[in-house]
């Protein structure tokens, strides 16, 4: 039986690369040996796509694309569907935890100097799983088609509306329609249930591809491929399996108790995850008094309205993304990790933590004027941050990075 | 009027807090009568099933379709679609009354359970009764005849100083002003006392919280296994990480 076995799979592994496939990315894929719990955010990030995935496709047995199924048909999976709100209410927690991890992710990133050099494409993939996770959450937002659904859409499709010439036109072929109907739903739920998703696992692949090409990082910024082996293994480094999937396991484990207990506890997340006004079916004919985006948006919506211009406030927050791209060409600094680098880059990281808390914050709330100029002051130093970083990594003085982890 | 522009619960100010008894099978049955006796005639919860009340609320069959079900044409599966078309309510009142199966959702119990509380007597109002949560409220107060006559009046309260302190005269005593908007009901004139009101009400909004997500008992109560399981989880996966770190530690 073993003989007949092995036979199959050695058929198999001469016409498909299963264990060249396991050694090179597992079992004797090096990992540096010393990282910290930082390291472990973007493993519990695929964990949340694939609950994401499933609990979406379980979803989908229940909900109903068009005007007048798309409220009641939620509900019908709260209720109706044997165990429904389980499924949905992993989708909604799923939704907040993957941006909690990611951003969580990115922060380490900053802090660790993950994106130096050779590891720039790894950056630029994941900030681009950023982007499409972000339409792909304004989608899947929009969909149950409550009152926060539509009147949010409502906001955002009518950025595309700010834009010069084309604006109208492209707001009208975003829509499907004159006005957010039965149109803009199923295509939103066609775009949030295949396309992107579709996107995401591609540019999620082509992330880990790059990781493993140049290896990751550690939070010392230490070059572990200096110091080998006689096999050319890095003297610094465990094999990926078991060493850091055990890693992981704990990490997913204690991620499992804090997603349980939002979950099943807490899954309106005091009204930042589940907005209540949602509760209520879309109505065209009556505006929220207070149109608040989730959580996840908000630095970026208090961006948006920081600028009193539709066209400028839309660039700003567009801007605001598209500066974390170029972020390995804008740190000059010697050393990868903020342990290394000055007073200035500690300085500067800090002011960014406050200001993008505090623009966090601002973007749930309801503009006063106070609120509306420490917006501005929120903004104003988020992209400090970034545009000053060239001359503040490459003035202060760096202490010596160690030369073994 | 006594409350701020903007709080959550308009011209009442905080609302009073309220915490559901979802396991309280009686009060859950003991609000769901007084639902479909007193709300049902004009307000749907078009997104539950008489079905699962039953189940839920331990009412057996029968004695649901005989004394709560009104229409024999009405099945167990049905949704409670109310028994008012909209387009003639709408004529009736100038608004459809608004579907209640999710109103303790959007709005919170607490909103609810002080909503309902608060209707008072305002001869200025087309149905003779205004309400200090949502003022202009295009409900009659329902509930009237088992409540008594509410309304507003004044009384005297002790004028507060800037240091925070009462303020008093030169013989010691507080200086008092008037001020007006605190609810008062009429003694006698309702079926109930105020606490037995305030209770008739907590068992309807108790009712009308479970309505609005059926399986939170369910929930709150399988939550905690699932948590034990991922404590266990890690406890056992710490352990192994553990004893695997040796290797290169």
């Amino acid at each position: 039986m073993t003989q007949q076995s092995s036979g199959i799979f050695n058929w198999i592994n001469t016409r498909l690369p299963i264990s060249n496939t396991y050694e090179r990315h597992l079992s004797k894929h090096p990992v540096p040996k010393k990282v910290n719990f930082w390291y472990l955010f973007g493993a519990l990030a695929s964990v949340v796509l694939i609950i994401q995935i499933v609990s979406g496709i379980w979803l989908m047995f229940g909900y109903e694309n068009t005007e007048e199924g798309a409220f009641a048909s939620v509900e019908y999976i709260m209720r109706d569907i044997e165990y429904g709100w389980i499924i949905r209410y992993m989708h909604t927690t799923g939704a907040s935890m993957f941006f909690a991890v990611v951003y969580l992710h990115m922060f380490r990133g900053l802090l660790y100097g993950s994106y130096h050099k050779p590891r720039e494409l790894v950056w630029i993939f994941g900030m681009t799983i950023y982007l499409v996770m972000m339409a792909e959450g304004f989608l899947g937002y929009v969909l149950p088609y409550g009152q926060m659904s539509y009147w949010g859409a409502q906001v955002i499709i009518s950025l595309f509306g700010a834009i010069p010439y084309i604006g109208e036109s492209l707001e009208l072929w975003v829509r499907g329609d004159y006005y957010i109907s039965g149109a803009t739903i199923s295509r939103f739920f066609a775009l949030h249930v295949v396309a992107l998703p579709l996107i995401l696992i591609a540019l999620v692949f082509m992330h880990l591809v790059a990781l493993h090409e140049v290896g990751a990082g550690n939070p010392d910024g230490v070059d572990i491929e200096k110091y080998l082996d006689e096999d050319g293994v890095p003297l610094d480094s465990v094999p990926f399996f078991p060493y850091k999937v055990l890693n992981a396991l704990v990490a997913i484990g204690v991620f499992g108790i804090v997603f349980s207990f939002i979950m099943f506890f807490f899954p309106e997340g005091g009204g930042y995850m589940l907005e209540l006004a949602n509760f209520e079916e879309a109505n065209p004919l009556s505006t929220p008094e207070h149109i608040a985006p989730v959580w996840y948006y908000s630095p970026y919506y208090a961006m948006l309205r920081a600028v009193p211009d539709k066209l400028g406030g839309l660039l700003v927050m567009a801007a605001a993304i598209a500066i974390l791209f170029v972020v390995p060409w804008l740190d000059r600094s010697k050393a990868a990790s903020i342990r290394y680098k000055g007073i200035l880059s500690k300085i500067a990281m800090t002011m960014f933590i406050i200001s993008w808390l505090m623009l966090a914050w601002l973007g749930t709330v309801p503009v006063t004027a106070l609120r509306t100029t420490l917006s501005i002051i929120g903004t104003v130093i988020y992209f400090a941050f970034f545009l000053l970083m060239p001359i503040y990594t490459s003035i202060e003085k760096t202490k010596p990075v160690p030369e073994r982890l | 009027m006594i409350a701020a522009v903007g709080a959550p619960c308009g011209d009442y100010g905080e609302c009073d807090t309220f915490k559901p008894q979802l396991t309280n099978i009686e009060s859950l049955q003991l609000g769901a009568l007084t639902f479909i006796n007193h709300c049902y005639g004009c307000h749907s919860l078009k997104y539950s099933r008489w079905g699962r009340i039953s189940k839920d609320l331990d009412i057996p069959e029968k004695i649901l379709t005989e004394n709560l079900v009104f229409g024999s044409d009405v099945k167990l599966g049905d949704r409670m679609t109310g028994s008012m078309q909209p387009a003639v309510s709408e004529s009736w009142f100038g608004i459809a009354p608004p579907d209640l199966t999710l109103v303790t959702r959007l709005h919170g119990s607490d909103w609810v359970y002080t909503y309902l509380r608060t209707f008072y007597e305002d001869l200025s109002k087309p149905y003779g009764v205004n309400n200090m949560v949502y003022p202009g409220a295009a409900m009659p107060n329902v509930l009237a005849s088992i409540q008594g006559q509410q309304v507003l009046s004044c009384k005297d309260v002790p004028i507060i100083a800037s240091n925070g302190g009462v303020r008093r005269d030169e013989y010691g005593n507080d200086i008092t002003e008037e001020k007006c908007g605190y609810l008062k009901t009429i003694k006698g004139s309702g079926k109930l006392t105020q606490q037995e009101f305030d209770d008739y009400i907590f068992n309807l909004v108790n009712f009308m919280t479970y309505v609005g997500e059926p399986s939170r008992s369910v929930r709150e109560r399988m939550g905690w296994y699932v948590i034990l399981f991922f404590v266990v989880f890690t406890a056992f996966s710490y352990l192994l990480y553990r004893e695997y770190q040796k290797d290169y530690h």
